[in-house]
This record gives structure tokens, sequence and C-alpha cells, in this order.
């Protein structure tokens, strides 16, 4: 679940770096920047931590 | 008003006016300059050693013609002597200003202590000033290995401080038929390719020091349980390659720079002061840390409920404030790496959008929390004056001071519903609330650039390669808001993935929790083997439900 959430997070960079080389207008560059930033906060937010909140210390 | 009265006015008034119109009739056109001569030169007069000998009062005979160096004694002074002299007068300005700000920003360090150590319990003091006061040693180590190289080493000279020639080696790749930089080569030990020079050894301390600046942010989030080794090793290795890398992009002329010369966007991506490169990654780390490590004991109910951990010196919390917002006069204005030329003359505008956008930021936290809560929180006040700081470190150099009021405003509630989110909602103990300061405040900063930049700067007519000013959204460049955005992509999915593995790494080597006996016990004894206040009686309190 962890691996997963990093793969995601960066995953969402890449995609963000990829709007550089498939578009050059400015409006789609930045749909895929939004897009790519709202993978990785689902990496961050919705994968990785909520792995930890599973076996979190407080639900011992 | 009598007429009598009026007169003396009217009198005054004609005056001035005649005054006013004489000067203008009477103005001399300027006389065509005359080219200045190697004679003109010899010729200047010089105090006589009889009238020096009795004195300098006023101040009018120190500094003079006889204090410019001569090269050549047999022939005097010439024009070059007196060229170089103005350049390197222009320099020292530089060179005095860049230490002195960063001397500044060093002593927020003290900042950082005390407001983490004010807002952790008192049976924690010693264990979270050390780390405190170790990771100036620690990262500094780290940085003048390795971090240095990999920042600034292909920068290619920093033109306000005379050039530092040797750091030009940065190590690309292409993609999308672009160089795309990805850290530098020169540097390693201040010694290793040339870089054994005054002007790189100016450029080293400053960014030394905003380095250590993003290392404190993560012990705030990792306080009160946090093992004093892990925290070594984990520090060593943000100093050294973690923040370099993206310090690298953003400011040591990599890809991230550059997206304005490679594809178009704006100025390419613009972090002025660091909201991105220092406080973002400090923050992103910090949320890394926080999340490996896992909350307090008794931080959380098991049903998940949040109990408040008072800290235990509100005294020293809000001090500590005042200390890094006196430093924060260092970080940003100091960013301009000089006070002569290149557009060096906005310290002054980029001050003021300092103070300004801390005022909002206070006041945007102080009034949140009035009116959900009941109570103008000092802790959160004290937040609140850091987000705007935060936020307005980057933008600070390319906004007016409307737009800095806005961004510091918008960073001051921005904290309070960050806190919020991070504490209820991730349930991710932070207890300085390390994370929504510097972390969320950081991106809205770095994004800030992006909307409020009015264009109006001019830092020797180009940043980062491209023509003209940086501009936002609001003033007519969308693509300046997508460099920043990418900027932000970059923090998230490479900064926070890299910091989150080290860290997992550093956990399954060393471990980076302590037991739950010394958690209870406090953290002085067991790891520090003594206590920060051996005179206190320290008694259990139980946490106050939210």
């Amino acid at each position: 679940m962890v691996l997963a959430g990093i793969l995601i997070t960066a995953l969402g960079f890449i995609i963000s770096v990829l709007s550089l080389g498939m578009t050059s207008s400015v409006g789609g560059r930045m749909v895929m920047v939004l897009i790519g930033l709202a993978v990785s906060l689902t990496g961050i937010m919705g994968v990785i931590n909520r792995a930890y909140l599973k076996n979190a210390i407080w639900r011992k | 008003m009598t007429a009598v009265k009026r007169l003396p006015l009217i009198i005054a008034a004609a005056l001035w006016a005649a005054s006013l119109g004489m000067a203008q009739a009477t103005a001399p056109a300027a006389p065509p300059a005359a080219p200045i001569t190697a004679n003109d030169v010899k010729n200047v007069e010089t105090p006589k050693p009889e009238v020096r000998v009795k004195g300098d009062p006023d101040g009018s005979l120190t500094g003079t013609v006889s204090d410019i160096a001569v090269s050549d004694s047999k022939k005097g002074l010439s024009i070059g002597d007196a060229l170089n002299q103005i350049g390197q007068n222009k320099i020292a300005i530089n060179f005095v200003w860049t230490l002195i700000t960063g001397f500044l920003v060093m002593f927020m360090q003290a900042g950082f202590a005390i407001v983490e150590t004010g807002l952790c319990r008192a049976k924690n003091a010693n264990h979270t000033m050390m780390m405190n006061f170790m990771v100036y040693g620690v990262g500094m180590l780290a940085y003048w290995l390795i971090g240095f190289a990999i920042q600034m080493g292909g920068v290619g000279g920093v033109a306000n401080l005379g050039g530092a020639a040797p750091l030009n080696t940065e190590w690309t790749f292409n993609l999308f038929g672009k160089p795309f930089g990805l850290f530098g080569q020169h540097g390693l030990f201040l010694t290793q390719g040339g870089t054994y020079d005054v002007a790189v050894m100016v450029v080293f301390l400053f960014q030394m020091v905003f380095m250590d600046t993003a290392l404190t942010i993560v012990t705030g989030s990792a306080a009160e349980r946090w093992k004093y080794t892990a925290f070594l090793v984990s520090s060593f290795v943000l100093g050294a390659f973690t923040y370099p890398l993206f310090a690298n992009w953003a400011w040591g002329g990599g890809w991230l720079a550059n997206l304005g010369t490679n594809f178009g966007l704006g100025k390419g991506y613009c972090d002025f002061a660091g909201s991105g490169v220092v406080h973002s990654v400090g923050g992103l780390t910090a949320l890394a840390v926080a999340i490996i490590v896992g909350p307090r004991i008794g931080k959380y109910t098991r049903q998940g409920k949040s109990n408040a951990i008072i800290g235990h010196d509100i005294v020293i919390v809000l001090t500590g404030c005042f200390i890094l917002a006196f430093g924060w006069f260092g970080f940003n204005p100091g960013s301009t790496l000089g006070a002569s030329g290149n557009g060096s003359l906005r310290i002054g505008s980029i001050a003021v959008n300092t103070m300004l956008a801390g005022m909002t930021g206070g006041f945007g936290a102080m009034f949140y929390m009035w009116l959900r809560y009941g109570k103008p929180d000092a802790s959160m006040s004290g937040n609140g004056l850091l987000a705007g700081l935060v936020a307005i470190t980057a933008p600070s150099g390319f906004v007016n001071t409307v737009g800095a009021c806005i961004i510091g405003l918008i960073a001051g509630v921005l904290v309070c519903l960050s806190v919020e989110f991070v504490d209820r909602v991730m349930k991710v103990d932070d207890p300085v609330g390390a994370i929504s300061v510097h972390g969320a405040n950081g991106l809205w900063g770095v994004i800030s650039v992006g909307l409020f930049a009015d264009g109006r700067s001019n830092y020797g007519g180009s940043w980062n390669g491209v023509n003209g000013s940086v501009t936002g959204l609001f003033y007519g460049d969308a693509g300046q808001l997508v460099a920043q955005l990418i900027g932000v992509g970059a923090l998230l999915g490479v900064v926070f993935t890299i910091s989150f593995v080290v860290n997992l790494a550093v956990d399954a080597v060393v471990g980076q929790r302590v037991s739950a006996k010394v958690e209870l016990e406090g953290l002085d004894l067991p790891e520090m083997g003594q206590l920060g206040y051996p005179e206190f009686e320290l008694k259990a309190r139980p946490v106050v439900a939210q």
C-alpha cells in the first residue's frame, strides 16, 4: 500500500512534466499540471497516509 | 480669517511662486559633458598631510582619491585605477549586504528553536532545543561536503557578486529536445573545480543558512517522539541531497528555472527567496517524517478524536516569532544578493512587502481563531505571522504592497484551516504546525507569484534568462502560473517522495521513534541525559479535549 502511494505520488509529477512535451498551449499544460497535482495529493493523503492510519498507535 | 491674518500666507505663497518661476526661467542649460582625461584624474586634490594630522571631525577628509589603489606608483593614478575602484566598491557593497543578511538568516535558527521548544512540553525541552541547535552543524557539514556543489555547482555565475565563475558545470540531459539541468558538479569542499573563490564563499554562506532553515522545520513536526540518532541521519541526507537537488532546479540553473527559455512559460519557475525551495521542502519533509513517526501518545483517542497537547511556554513562542520576523529581513531583501546594480534597489520594496504580509498573516489567523473559537489564540496568531512571511517569501521581489497584503491575509487564514485539516482529517500529529506554516503556505507562496506578480520589478532587464519582468495571471501572463504549478508538482511528486523514501530507510536502519516508556517519561533524560529544567518539578498533566 505504501509502495503504491509512493508510485502514485511520483506519477503525478511525471504527468506535470509530460505536459511540457505533449502540448504547447498554456491552457492544455495548465489542465495536465493540475491533474498531476491532484494525483500526487491523492498519493500522499489518500494512499500513504491512509496506510499509516490503519496501524496508528492510537488504535491499539 | 481676516485679510490681515491672511496677508503673511499670501506673501509667502507669492514668494514661493516667484522663486519657482525664477528657478525655471534662469536655469541654465546643462553644459555638454567633457570626457575625463588622465590629467583630470591626476590633478584631483588630496588632503595635505599637515591638515590630515589634525584629525577629521566631520569626515570630509576621510575616503578621498588618496584611498584609491594605484596599479603603477610611478605613473600615478589612472582612469583604469578609478574604474576598478568603482567596480570593486559595487561588489564590496553587495558582498557586505549579502553577508549581513545571511547573518540575519542564521539568527533565525534561534527563533525556530524557541518557537518549537515553547510549543512542546517541558519534559522535552532539552531534546527539542538540542535538535534545533545541532541541525545547524549537521546541515552545514552536509552542505559543505556535498550539498552546495549539487545546488550551485552549475549556476554559471552570480553577476551581483562579481561572477563566481567557477560554478559552471551542470549535469543535464535532453527531454523534449531541450536540456534539463539536474544537479551541479563544482564546489565539493569549497575547493574542487576552482571554487576557492571569494564570491563563491559569499554564495555558500548565504545559501547555507537558507538550507539550514529548511532542515530546522522538520524538527518541529517530529518533536517529542523523534529518536535523536534518526534526526541526525535524516537531517544530514536532507542537507546533502534532497534540499540541494530542488534548490538546483530553482536557483542553480536547473530545469525549473529554464521553463521560460525552453518552453515559453513566463520567466520560468520564480521563487524569489524560497517559499518553495526552503519552506515547502522543509514542510513536505516534515509531513513525510510526521507520517512515519506517528502521533504522540495521547494525541488521539481510540476513536480517533484529536486532543490538544498544550506547549509549556507561550512567552518564548511569541518571542521566537519576533526573532523570525526580524530574520526575515535578511531572508527576502537579502535574496537580491546585492544592494547595488541590476535593480537591487528594490530591497526597500521587498522589505516592506515582507513586513506587510507578516502583519496581515497575523491578523488573518487571529481573527479566524477569534471568530471560530471565541478567543484570539496566541500560538495561532504567531503561526499566522509566520505563515504570512512564508507565503511572501517567493513573491516578495515581484509584487506590490497590495498584493503582499492579500497574500499574507490568505496565508493567515490558510494556516488555521490547514492545521485543522492535518490534525483532524489526516490525523497527522504536528506539535508546532510546521506542515501547515511551511508546507501549505510555502506552496501558496509559490502559486501566488503566478497570480500577483505585477510586472514592475526589473532586475537587470530579465529573469531566468528571459527578457522582461515577472508577470502573473492577474497582470496578463498565464504561462507564469503554469511554471509555478509545475514547481509545485516537483515539490509534491519528487521532494516529498524522496524525503519519504529516505526516512523509511532511516526507520528501517536506526528506527525513527523512541519507545513508549521514553516518550511518557519525556525525552530529556533518556535521550539527552539532562533535563531542560532540572529544578522544576514536572507533573503529568491530563491532555485537554478540544
